[in-house]
This record gives structure tokens, sequence and C-alpha cells, in this order.
């Protein structure tokens, strides 16, 4: 997500499901759709069905979607970037890219700081302190004249954006493409031809992604590599186009814009840092950029504050700025965590529908964590793996200290409220059945929980208890237990202070605490629709006016909007790209269309094209963007485990990698014989993440009892394996068992003339529920982005052996 | 009017979404089957699994691998051996054209299953008293709880199918739809399994690849078998009546003739 | 051992059949509780085994009951009356045993009566139930017709008198199933193998039941004839054999020509499995016995019985090979007979091998109907 906001304002799917029907040539990298996201798997069929929309997987196993591929590409795990660069260089050495575009809608015309440059695998600006790498971005800059950036509009400016892109990714060619990734030189000339013909004007080329791209060390940088090959073909805003990252949990993207993450408040605002924002002043004056629409964040966070404090948040007392909590600069995300808890730092844990013995890195290392804990609450559906962490196998219950309490939750169809999918629709949902036995809604959980603490500290005080004292807290609904969802959505969707109306707009958000806001990127989902006289997340309308936008079904933040910069999807004086998916047209001085505006409807063609990403203080799509840790463009470095030495430089792992101490992050040494296969982690349509709620489903353990590891014919002959013999799966940090498929789902590749064998993991198992097997996790390594701390799941080194005597 | 259900295995993609709400369905228990290397689980329909789906790794025309999914089950023939076979009509065929096993009527005599020519009905072996033939009902339940279709609703599978791989219908009209798609489009070969098979199915499938590469059973009897027994049971009550009033006959006559013959005897030995 | 007028000897090999046929019902009880898995090796692939094919060897061998009523009562062969009565024991015995089997095999035993009730009368098992029930019905009151010239002595005259009733249904009704058994196959056709795969199945299993009719008499005679010192002379059954001989060189012909019209013959000698069971079946059950039985040897004793066992395990290889043979390539060997599933087969056996020796021992089965030859 980081990756997104980086190069176009938000961390979203720039497109949603539907629209996939519109589209004539999906890439789909990374991602198993039919597996993970079979509904959006059926619109993808359903493009190739109706208008013979082709389909392209890269992946390195033969999945399920890959069986439906027009062309399908096996590519070694961890080398996405050469992949996307090679098909940038492919559309740019070709003329294939759409120059208008280009020139109007990105930053290619920018020009860059002289200083600015790439030598060896690195950027300008790198710096190594006490061990720590990391880049100073001042050479990373535009040239500007005080006010504005400077342009060369024609592309040829040696020091433009396009042409230090031109020269980043002329190293790229087809060859080098075919040795780092093993992909045969004709199939991969195939996909370049393929799908940098959606660089003309009227054909839409959408790219689809998931975990493949994501859970590496360099994730971020191939979200970048995606982000700018789209912007390069002009295919981001049009129908059909975008970069579609599929998110995961079906609500993933809700809890994502509600503060999921370490860093962030609700609605993407960054979390305060003790340091660095010692007043609200301080805060607004240091995080609110001159222009773009990030400069209305003051209305949001004053507005975020009085929805959390509600009177007790004045303008005189900051609006209770101060009870914000902050951050330290201490790494807080998930493994940052684990590490602390190891270390004895952390003292109790609240796994609050989350799985990690399971389901983090390294999770064998997890659970020696939680060892260390004092107290641990779990609130979940079942006693899982976490939960029942203290009687996992080899494990004495008796030398485990931690106290530990299991709150039974309800599940999904046991409660209303409303759920955000990927494509940003936020539909309401009403319960289905009653919760078993004592379960109880998240919310009530929640609810109870907050105020049994706040009577804690009201009668017994302790070190801080004002920002719990002060909180706003009232969302009883008399004579129900469960607290009353529509007045938590009123809360989130925002209203006047004062009046008990949803707004029907973020624009009308004030930061002088007459408005209140939970979440101002929600901001309408609550209104009602005149029309059907419901809340506009409750709308079911299946109208549409040909484009598949369905604009009266549900509500999509922001403000409706469907497609997301759908500036782009018209020139600069309005006119479609293509008249056949005309998303909006200026006809007789004004927008007509199919979508909610993404920008400036108000003003003439020509001035909202100045700035069609809105969010982004330039207003324009980042091809260079200089606000990442590790680059402003991508660059190609192994995985932290690797077969084989980084072809391209010395430099052979990204250097701002995260790295972490203990076991959990051992690593094999490059080309390491003891570990001569590549693995990577999957998942399978059965089976649900850590496999908590599937693993106890009796018809779902049915059709999918057992842990596999899919290993290819030729490797099986090698060592005398046959289908459904056991086998130990060994890496640096452990070792399990699973039962071999013997399957061209995975095949030997050829790397730097080397062959390499890729082996496929899924990591659905764990030791509870009714189909017990091992967990994949307990062989991953503790590396992560640098940017989102996001786990190297993906590429890994392992050995096979089979398990000898019966 | 025949109904029908049309899988374009072209459209799937193996989710399993069938086999499950197929489960939900009929209420039938879950076991836990042995590891099968395609990850077809089960491997085959069983007692408590009405349909399962196929995974196969078949081979292009490039020589790439490639993966595809059938969903088996009945195929509801329009001529079911499995009918004809049954001795206790527990096996019946609807109005509407679906294959339907009543366990009350059943002896247990397994004879549909070694005549099925799609070895379908399978045998709940493991249960001692009350065991039941087991096949998809095409969600036809003359007792009520199970009943879709007099329900007018589409079956469970087809209701779950995510990809419109499954499509519930006429008979004739699928049929149609089926030699349109394969005439629109050269990747489909040109078979509709079904359609001649064991005399012509209910369940009809299209595929992009040969069928017998996905293991179906292309060598079926395109003549019906019941055609065989019928062509035999009609001189049924021809060998009865004709055999019982030629041996009456032949009784009477013979022992006519040897009473004669014994008479004739004894006068000449009187003689 | 005497019970009235009826008594039993006791041998020390009675001793073990009475053992083996207690234990065998105890078995046959622990079977219909604890239903066909874990107690058989049957499957999906494999719904009918040994049980069957067992069955279906039976009614075939059951066939001189048939034959012999034919023979004797229908066309009042006078010379054929003195076997029979032995010949109707015994294939009353034989459809009890198959009774009781089936019922073991039949998953739910306690529904055994639908079908008389919710006719299947399309399906050719229909036919054979019904005729098998009615004939083993029509088979008993045969019996009781020699049994009543022991006891309940009174009924026997009125049974006397619906006698040519009973004896022509008793003709015709296994005409009916003796053919219908071979018609079962019928519907798996399509998955034999070439050199069985035919429409004629029904008559070549009608022809060949009756055949080896006289053949499983023969043997009976003789075995029955030391064990109770009945003779019966070498010419009886030479004759016998002879009817049999002659149709099995119609049967031979039919079912050469069978399948060379259906251009399998070929397959006989390609040294496959299914072509060397064919041969052997067809030689060793068919062609030896007919050299047999048209030579010399015929008038002695050694070369009856020869013939008897030859055609006998002919017939039943014949059974065997449709049942199992001709269907291994398409389904696959993963069937072979539970240990539980020979102990009934072999036990039941035993059950009527007493029933044999003790209505041998009480009742007028070994000479022929006096009654008939003294009016
Ligand atoms: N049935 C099911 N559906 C799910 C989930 C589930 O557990 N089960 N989980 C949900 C969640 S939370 C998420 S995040 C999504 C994830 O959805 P996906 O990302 O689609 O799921 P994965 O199987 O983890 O990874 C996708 C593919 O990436 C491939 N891959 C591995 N390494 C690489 C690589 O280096 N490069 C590329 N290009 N591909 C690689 C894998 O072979 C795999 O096929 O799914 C969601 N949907
Ligand atoms: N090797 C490897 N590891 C991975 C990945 C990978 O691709 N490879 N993917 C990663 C990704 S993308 C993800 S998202 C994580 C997921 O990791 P986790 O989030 O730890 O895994 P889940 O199984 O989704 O855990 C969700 C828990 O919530 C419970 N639950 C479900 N519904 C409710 C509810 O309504 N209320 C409450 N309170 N509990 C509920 C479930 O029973 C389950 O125990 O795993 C990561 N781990
Ligand atoms: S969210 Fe539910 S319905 Fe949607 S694709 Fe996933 S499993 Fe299917
Ligand atoms: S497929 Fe088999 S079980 Fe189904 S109707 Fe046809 S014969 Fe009967
Ligand atoms: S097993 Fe039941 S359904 Fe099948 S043929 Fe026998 S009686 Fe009919
Ligand atoms: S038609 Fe009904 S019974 Fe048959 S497979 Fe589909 S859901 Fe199951
Ligand atoms: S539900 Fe549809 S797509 Fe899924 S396996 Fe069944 S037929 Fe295939
Ligand atoms: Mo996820």
């Amino acid at each position: 997500m980081a990756g997104l906001a980086a190069s176009f304002g938000r961390g979203a799917m720039t497109n949603h499901f539907n629209d996939y029907i519109n589209t004539d040539v999906f890439l789909v990298i990374g991602s198993n759709s039919a597996e993970t996201h079979p509904m959006a798997m059926k619109w993808i069929n359903e493009a190739r069905n109706k208008k013979g929309a082709k389909l392209i997987v890269v992946d390195p196993r033969l999945t399920k979607t890959a069986a439906h591929a027009d062309i399908f590409v096996r590519h070694r795990p961890g080398t996405d970037i050469p992949f996307l660069l090679g098909i940038m260089n492919y559309a740019i050495e070709n003329e294939l890219y759409h120059h208008e575009y280009l020139v109007k809608y990105t930053n290619a015309s920018y020009i860059v700081k002289p200083e600015f440059g790439f030598k060896d695998g690195l950027f300008s600006g790198a710096k190594l302190d006490n061990g720590v790498f990391t880049y100073d971005k001042n050479t990373w800059q535009f040239e500007d004249d005080g006010k504005t950036i400077k342009k060369d509009p024609t592309l040829q400016h040696p020091n433009c954006v396009f042409q230090l892109l031109k020269k980043h990714v002329s190293r790229y060619d087809i060859k080098t493409v075919s040795e780092i990734t093993g992909v045969p030189e004709k199939v991969y000339r195939k996909v370049c031809e393929t799908f940098a013909a959606t660089g003309a004007r009227d054909k839409s080329g959408n790219i689809i992604y998931a975990m493949g791209i994501t859970q590496h060390t360099y994730g971020t940088q191939n979200v970048r590599a995606i982000a700018m090959l789209q912007l390069l073909l002009g295919n981001i805003g049009k129908p059909g186009g975008g970069v579609n990252a599929q998110r995961g949990e079906s609500n993933v993207q809700g809890s994502t814009d509600l503060a999921m993450l370490s860093h962030l408040l609700p609605g993407y605002l960054g979390v305060p840092n003790a340091t660095k924002h010692t007043n609200l002043q301080d805060y607004i004056e240091k995080e609110t950029p001159a222009s773009g629409y990030w400069k209305n964040k003051p209305k949001f966070l004053v507005s975020l504050l009085k929805a959390f404090y509600g009177d007790n948040a004045t303008k005189e007392n900051d609006f209770c700025f101060d009870y914000l909590p902050k951050v330290d600069g201490r790494d807080h995300s998930h493994m940052g965590f684990f590490q602390d808890m190891y270390d004895g730092k952390v003292k109790g844990l609240i796994a609050w529908g989350q799985n990690p013995a399971v389901g983090g890195p390294g999770a064998a290392f997890e659970r020696e964590a939680m060892k260390k804990l004092d107290w641990m609450v779990v609130v979940d559906l079942f006693e899982t793996e976490t939960a029942a962490f203290w009687h996992a196998p080899n494990v004495d219950p008796g030398e485990v200290q931690t106290e530990c309490f299991l709150l039974p939750a309800a599940f999904s169809f046991e409660k209303e409220g409303t759920v955000t999918n990927s494509g940003r629709w936020i539909q309401y949902r009403y319960k289905a059945v009653n919760p078993p036995g004592e379960a109880k809604s998240d919310t009530w959980i929640a609810d109870r929980l907050f105020k049994e603490i706040r009577r804690l500290y009201r009668e017994q005080g302790g070190a801080f208890p004002e920002p719990i004292l002060a909180m706003d807290w009232n969302y009883d609904k008399p004579g129900h237990e469960e607290p009353d969802i529509a007045k938590i959505a009123l809360e989130i969707n925002g209203y006047r202070v004062g009046e008990n109306r949803a707004l029907d707009s973020f624009g009308k958000l004030k930061d002088d605490g007459s408005t209140a806001c939970g979440m101002w990127i929600y901001t309408g989902y609550w209104a009602v629709d005149q029309e059907l006289g419901v809340p506009n997340c409750q709308r079911r309308s299946t109208e549409d006016s040909g484009l598949g936008t369905y604009l009266k079904w549900a509500f999509s933040w922001p403000l409706n909007r469907r497609i997301l910069y759908n500036r782009c999807s018209a020139d600069e004086h309005g006119k479609p790209w293509d008249e056949s998916r005309a998303l909006f047209r200026w006809q007789d001085g004004r927008w007509v269309g199919h979508d909610v505006p993404d920008f400036n409807a108000k003003v003439v063609p020509e001035v909202s094209a100045e700035t069609p990403f809105i969010m982004l203080p330039k207003g324009h799509g980042r091809l260079f963007a200089n606000n990442l840790v590790d680059g402003p463009f991508p660059e190609h470095y192994e995985p932290m485990e690797s077969p084989v030495t980084n072809r391209l430089s010395k430099q052979q792992n990204t250097p701002c990698a995260a790295v972490f101490k203990g076991q959990w992050a051992d690593l094999a040494k490059v080309g390491d014989a003891k570990y001569p296969y590549v693995a990577t982690t999957h998942r399978v349509v059965e089976h649900y993440q850590s496999g908590a709620v599937t693993r106890n489903n009796p018809s779902l353990v049915e059709v999918c009892p057992w842990m596999y590891v899919s290993i290819s014919e030729e490797l099986a002959r090698e060592k005398g394996i046959r289908p459904g013999d056991e086998v130990w799966i060994e890496t640096a940090r452990g070792r399990i068992k699973a039962l071999a498929q013997v399957s061209p789902v995975v095949k030997p590749l050829k790397v730097n003339g080397k062959k390499v064998e890729v082996v496929g993991l899924p990591w659905h198992w764990g030791y509870q529920g009714i189909a017990m097997g091992a967990t994949a996790n307990d062989l991953t390594p503790a590396v992560g982005d640098g940017n989102t701390k996001i786990p190297e799941y993906k590429a890994f080194l392992c050995n096979i052996r089979k398990v000898q005597g019966v | 009017m025949a109904k029908g259900v049309l899988v374009d295995l072209t459209k799937c993609i193996g989710c399993k979404g069938c086999q499950t709400a197929c489960k939900q369905w009929n209420d039938l228990p879950a076991t836990i089957p042995d590891f099968d290397n395609n990850l077809t689980y089960p491997a085959d329909t069983d007692a408590y699994n009405y349909t399962t789906v196929l995974h196969r790794v078949v081979e292009k025309e490039d020589g790439q691998e490639t993966l595809r999914f059938a969903k088996r089950q009945c195929m509801h023939c329009q001529e079911p051996t499995c009918v004809t076979v049954c001795f206790s009509r527990a096996l019946v065929k609807s109005p509407e054209g679906a294959i339907v096993y009543d366990e009350e009527k059943c002896v247990g005599c397994r004879y549909c299953i070694i005549a099925c020519p799609f070895q379908v009905p399978k045998y709940e072996w493991n249960d001692a008293l009350k065991p039941v033939v087991s096949k998809c009902q095409f969600c036809f339940d003359p007792r009520g709880k199970h009943d879709r279709i007099g329900h007018g609703m589409e079956p469970a599978c087809v209701n779950a199918c995510p990809s419109r791989a499954l499509k519930f219908g006429d008979r004739d009209e699928l049929l149609k739809e089926a030699r349109q798609r394969i005439s629109s489009d050269s990747k489909y070969v040109n078979h509709i399994y079904g359609e001649k098979e064991a005399g012509g199915t209910n369940w009809l499938y299209i595929s992009d690849v040969p069928f017998e590469k996905l293991g179906f059973r292309t060598d079926v009897s395109q003549t019906p078998l019941p055609y065989y027994v019928h062509d035999y049971l009609k001189w049924t009550p021809t060998v009865f009546l004709g055999g019982g009033a030629l041996f009456a006959a032949l009784h009477f006559y013979t022992k006519r003739r040897n009473e004669v013959a014994r008479a004739v005897e004894k006068e000449e030995v009187a003689e | 051992m005497t019970i009235g007028k009826l008594n039993f000897k006791m041998t020390p090999a009675r001793k073990v059949l009475l053992f083996m046929a207690a234990l065998t019902l105890v078995l046959i009880v622990y079977r219909l509780v604890i239903g066909l898995r874990p107690f058989t090796n049957l499957n999906n692939d494999w719904p009918w085994g040994l049980w069957i094919a067992v069955d279906l060897s039976a009614v075939a061998l059951a066939g001189g009951g048939y034959s012999l009523t034919l023979m004797a009562h229908i066309l009042n062969i006078r010379k054929f009356k003195v076997v029979a009565r032995r010949a109707m024991l015994v294939s009353l015995l034989t459809y009890i045993f198959v009774l009781l089997v089936l019922f073991v095999e039949i998953g739910r035993w306690y529904n055994f009566w639908r079908p008389f009730v919710s006719w299947g009368h399309h399906s050719p098992l229909f036919e054979v139930f019904v005729c098998i029930s009615a004939y083993t019905l029509v088979q008993f009151v045969e019996f009781t017709e020699v049994a009543t010239e022991k006891v309940a002595t009174n009924w026997h005259k009125f049974l006397k008198k619906i006698m040519p009733v009973v004896v022509i249904i008793a003709a015709i009704l296994p005409f009916g199933h003796q053919a219908s058994l071979g018609a079962i196959y019928l519907a798996t056709i399509d998955r034999m193998h070439g050199l069985w795969a035919t429409t004629m199945i029904p008559w070549l299993f009608l022809i060949s039941s009756f055949f080896v009719g006289p053949a499983v008499v023969t043997l009976e005679t003789l075995a029955g004839g030391r064990i109770f010192n009945h003779k019966v002379s070498i010419d009886v059954l030479r004759s016998l054999i002879r009817v049999s001989g002659w149709l099995m060189i119609a049967y031979l012909v039919l079912k050469i020509g069978d399948v060379a019209s259906r251009g399998v013959l070929p397959q006989a000698f390609s040294g496959s499995f299914e072509g060397n069971m064919f041969l052997l079946e067809m030689v060793a059950g068919v062609i030896v016995p007919i050299v047999i039985c048209f030579s010399p040897l015929s008038n002695t004793k050694g070369g009856l019985a020869a013939f008897g066992l030859l055609t006998s395990a002919g017939v039943v290889l014949n059974r065997v090979n449709v049942v199992f043979t001709s269907l291994v390539d398409f389904l696959g060997n993963s069937y072979s007979p539970s240990w539980g599933e020979w102990a009934i087969s072999i036990g039941a056996l035993a059950i009527i091998a007493l029933a044999y020796l003790f209505i041998m021992e009480n009742f007028n089965f070994a000479g022929h109907d006096k009654h008939q030859t003294a009016s």
C-alpha cells in the first residue's frame, strides 16, 4: 500500500472488481485470484469470455489462476522488479508508452537535481551509521525556481524523470531479465509485446497483484514498479485499467482505513511523534502539505479529536491533542513487537482476531516469545494455536508462566455492521444467526473492556488517566445488550456537533471544532440516500449506466468514487481516451459520465488536468518518488536468501531491509549448498489464513485435509520421493514435515545458466483444529520490507529430504 | 421438459464451492480423505460426497502443462441404467429428468453401482444398519427436506458457482447453447459430453481439453444400456406363457403317450 | 439321534459339519449387524464380489432340478425319473443356499421384501428375484410332496393332485431366471471384456445351466450312491450326460459363433489373462467334456465323474469369468474376497450339506417316484 500511496497519493486499489469487465489485458502478478479472490476471478473470466480480454499470469507456480492464462510465466520468486522494469524498458525502446498521458499526468517531465545519481546498485545519498543504512534524500529532489518545479515537456532533458527512468531501466533488457528470472526469452518477449500494447490510448491494461508482490524485503518497490509501468502506459484512472491490489481479509481495507497499522490514526493521519510534535500546532505545521488535498489535514484531525473526546475537546486544550498516543521512533510493527516481547520488554498481549503462532514469520520463535509474557488475552472464535501456545507440541505447559484468557467472539455472520472490500466498497451486512454460547460481537467486547478499564482508572487512578477518562464513549442502545451500530457509524461518518445527521461530504468538515468525524475518508457512507431511503452503505440497487460502476450499490470511499484518479480517463480537454469506455466527457460546458469525479469538476478540464492526482502535493503521478526509504526508482536486489548472486550489481540485497535478531532471523548464505532450493509460501482456496476457521470446519477440512509441499517431478526423481511421501523441509530457522505433492505445479528454472528448483508451501496448518499439520512459518525468516516491515514470506532457501523409515 | 446443467470446464476455477454447497445443502457428513497428489478431495465421489471436483494436470498443444478442473456427479441419464436395474424402484426418474434415490425402498443390492456406466452411485459401506446408495439427487427430494428443483430453485452447486461454469436450464436449450459456444470459440473441442453418451444425459459438459485427458470415459456405449435389457426382458411373457403352454402340452402329450404305450405293452403281454 | 420318525446318524465328519454350521450362523448374524465393511472387502469399484459369483454359479449348478423335471416329468422320459427326485432335492437345497448367501449379501437385509411391493419390473434382477422366490416355493411343494410320504401324510394326496401344475411351473420358472441371471450383465456390457460382452449372455447362461444340471446330478448320484448305497445304472447316467453333450455342442457352436461374429475371437489367443481364462473355460469346461461324453469313457464311472466335474467346473469358471475376469480390466484389481466372505460361503455349504444328509436319510429321494411306477 505504501508503494501506491507514494505513486498516486492513496494506498488503495485504484479500480474495483466489477470494473475488470472493461479490461483488455490483465497482468496478474503475485496474485492467485482464482484461489484467494474467486469473486474477482469471475470478473477476469467475464472480460475474457465477453470481450476476448487477454490474461497474463506471472507466478512461480502453476496456479489455478495460471490455468486460465493466455500466457503463463513461471518465474523465480523475488524477481518481479526485473520482470516489470524490463517491460518498461521494452515499452520505452519501442515507444509504446502513452506519451501524452506521461507529459500531462505524471512527473515524467520534472527535472531532478543534477546531483542525483545511481551507481553499483545504490542511489546517491547512501549513508552507513553504526551499521544502519539510510539514504539522505536531498539529491532525490526536483529542481525548482523557488516556487515551481522545473519541467521539460519534450521529455528530452537528460535529467528529466523520463530520461532518468529510461536510463535506469535500459539495463533490464530481455536477455538480462530472462537470466535473472528464469523466464525463457521468447515467453518474456511475448509478455512485453502483449502488455506494452496497452500503452495505446484506447486500450486498458490492468495489473492485479497481491502477496506475491508485497511479501519481499523490496515489496514496496515491487509495487512501485507496477505503479510506474501503469503510469507509463497511461493505464491509471481508466475503466479497465489501474493497479489493483487485491487485499486480503474481507475487511482488511476497512481495518487499515481505521488505523490497524501502528503508525497511523484513522483515515491515514500519521500518529504524532513524541519528540517531533509537541502540540497540535506543531503537528499541523509539520504534517500539512502546502498543496494537494492533504492540505485539509487539520480539518480531519480536529474532527477526529472531536469524535474521540467530544465536549472535552476544545480549542483551548488543543482538542485534547496531548491525549493521543505518540510514537517514539521504535519499531512497533509486527516483527518489532515480537522482538521486544522476546526480549522481555512487552508484558502483555491482546491477540484480537489474529493467530501469529501460525501466521507470523518464524512462527516457532514467536511462540517462544509468547512464553515470556505475563499475560495474554485472545479474542477469537476458536482456541487457536496462539491461544494454545502453551500446549503446543514439545512445550511443557508447566513451564509456561503466562496467564491466558480466551474471550469467545462472534463470527461475521453473527453480528451486523459494515465491511469494506478491496475495491473500497463499504457494504452493510446483517446478522444471519445468533452467536453460539457466550460468544459476543467484537464491539460488545471492546465496549465492555473500555468501560471496565475506565471504571478502574476512575476508581483507582493511574499514571495518566486523562486520555481514558476524557474519552467520549456512549454507544449504548437502551434495551439492548449490543452497542448501537448506528451511533458508531454516525461517529465514523461525521456530523455537525449538536446535530444528529450524517454529513454527506468531508468537504464539510471544519478545523474549528464544529464538526466531529471518526474517519474522514468514509464521510457520506452513513448519509441517507434520498431516493432509496437508506444509508448509502446499505444501498443495493443494481442499476447501472453501462460501465459497471453501480453507483447506487453500497458506498465507495472516497465520496462514492468508483475509479480513483478518474480525471485521467480523458485527455486534457476532457475527451475520453476511448469512446467505447468513456467514464467522463466534457460536454456543453460540463462533465457527463458514469462515476463521481475524483477531481474538481467545477473548473474547466484544462485546469483539473493540471492536478489529476489530487492527493499528491504536486498533483502528478510519480514515476520518480522521493518519499520512500529505499530509492526513487525500484532496483533489482536478491531476496535475503538466494541461490545466486545479484547479476546486476555488487549490492546483493536491498540495503534498507528490516532485519531482526535471534534464530528466526538466521539466514542461509548466498548459494548455500545446505539449502539449495528456493521456497515460497502460498494460500489454497480451501483454507483461510492460519486455518483457525477453516481447519475447525469439517466440510472445509474434508476438501483439503493435508499439509503438503509441492516439488517438481525432477526433484522428486532425484531424491527418490514419491507422491504422498513424508518429507522434511529444512531452512536455517528450523524444519517441518509435510506430504510431498509431486507435480509440474512447480518446475526447475534456469537462472544465470544454473538450474534452480522451486518449492511451494501452503501455510495454513497448525497444531489446533480438526486437521492438523506443520506450520510453514516455522521456516520463514524474520526479515522485512524497509518501508512497511512486511516479512519476506515469499522467497527463502530450503532443503528437502525424504523422511527415512516408516 | 428435461432439466439439465451445462458444465463449461473452460470456466471452472476449481474452487470447490459447488462441492461444499452440495454438502451443506444435503446435510452430508464430512470425512478426512486420504492424501491425493492432484489435491482432489475426495479423489472420487463417495458415500458422503455427491460431487467432487477433479483436479488434473494436462498438457496443452504447445507441450506446456496446465490445470483443469471438472466437477463430477451423477450425469442424470436420459435412459438411466441405474433406474432400469433397480428391482425395488428405489431409483426413479422424475418428470424433470432427475434420477432420484429413495433409501426407504432400497434393498442394498448394489446392482445400480455396478450397472452405472459412469460409476456414479457409491455405497455407504461403513454404515452397519442403514447403509444408503449415495449419488447426486439433482437437488430433488420428493420428501421435501432437501428439495430445490421442486421449489423452482436451481441446484445448490449451480447457485454457489462463482465463475458461471455451471448453468441450469432445459436440456434442449443448454444443448443449443453448448453448440453455440463451441462454434463461436475455437478453443473448445468439438464434443458435448453427455449429448450422446449412454444415450444422452441431462448434465452436459464442454471443454477445451479432450475429455479422456480429464478422466472422463469416452468409450461409453452410445446405445443406452437399458435397451439391451429391455430387448431381453421383452421376451419374458413369451417365455413364460409360451413355455408354460408348450410344457403343459408336452406334459400331457407324453404322459398320454406313455400310458398308451404301457397299455399296449400290457395288452401284448396279455396276449 | 432320533426325533419321532426322523433320525440322524452322528459321525465325526458330521460333527465337524455341525460345528461349522453353528459357527456360520454366528458369523451371519455378526455380518448382519456389523454391515458390509469391515466384514467384506467389497468397495465402490467392486460392489459385487465372491458372494455374487458363488450365487451365480450355484444357481447354474442347481439347473439339474429343472432340466430333470423337464425331461422326467414334462417329456416323461421314463428312465430319468430315477434321478429326478434327488435332482430336485439338490436343486432345492442349492436355492436355499443361494437365498441364504443373498440375504447376507444385501446391505439392507431387513428390506429384502421391498421388491414384492415395489416392482422394479424393468430389472433383470426383479425377474431373478421373483422367479427364484417362486421357484424355491414350488420346489418346496415338490419336496413336501415327497416328505409327506413319511410325515404329515394326510397332505400327501392333495399335493399329489396338484403335482402336474407344480411340475409345469417348476420347469418353466428357471427358464426365466437362469437367462435373467445372464441378463444382469447386459447392463455392464460396455465395460466387459469382448470375450464375454455379448447380448447372447442370457441365452448362454440358460443353455449352460441346462447342460450342467445332468452333470451335477451325475456327480451327486455317484457320490450319494456310495454314501447311501443307492445304485443308479450307468446306462441312465450316460443317457443323461448325452443330453448334456448335445447341448454343449450347440453351446460351443453358439459361443464360438458369437465371439467370432463380434470379431473378438483372436483375443482368445492373445495370451492375455482374459484370453487364457476364456480358453480354459472353453477347453476344459466344454470341449473335453464333450469328448468324454461321446467316447467310450462315458461307459465308466470314472468317465462319468470326470464329465461331471469338468462340466461343473467349466460353468463355475464361466460365471467367475463374467463376474470378475471380464471386468478386471475396467474396474482394476482392488478386490479380493475377505476371510469372512469365504467363511460364509463355505459355512453355508456346510449347513446345506447337513440338510442334504438328513433328508436323504429320512426321506425317499434316492429312489425314483415309486408311487408313479406302482400305479
Ligand atoms: N482461500 C483463501 N483466500 C484468501 C486468503 C486465504 O488464506 N485463503 N487470504 C486472504 C488474504 S489476507 C490475502 S493477503 C490474500 C492474498 O492473496 P494472494 O496474494 O493471491 O495469495 P498467495 O497465495 O499468498 O500469493 C499469491 C501468489 O504469489 C505467488 N508468488 C510467490 N512468490 C512470488 C514472487 O516472488 N513473485 C510473484 N509474482 N509471485 C509470487 C504464489 O505462488 C501465489 O500463487 O488472499 C486473501 N484470500
Ligand atoms: N508464510 C506466510 N505467512 C503469512 C502470509 C503468507 O502469505 N505466507 N500472509 C500474511 C498475511 S497477508 C496475513 S493477512 C496474515 C494473517 O495472519 P492472521 O491474521 O494472524 O491469521 P488469521 O488466520 O486470519 O487470524 C484471524 C483470527 O481471527 C479469528 N476471527 C475470525 N473472525 C473473527 C471475528 O469476527 N472476531 C474475532 N475476534 N476473531 C475473529 C480467526 O478465528 C483467526 O484466529 O498472515 C501472514 N502470514
Ligand atoms: S470474500 Fe467470501 S465470497 Fe468473496 S471471494 Fe472470498 S470467500 Fe468468496
Ligand atoms: S449416471 Fe449412473 S447413476 Fe446417474 S443416472 Fe446415469 S446411470 Fe444412473
Ligand atoms: S442398491 Fe438399492 S437403489 Fe441400487 S439397485 Fe439395489 S435396491 Fe436399487
Ligand atoms: S445438483 Fe444438488 S445434489 Fe447434485 S451435485 Fe449439485 S448440489 Fe449436489
Ligand atoms: S463452483 Fe464452479 S468454478 Fe468452483 S469448482 Fe465448482 S464448477 Fe468449478
Ligand atoms: Mo493478508
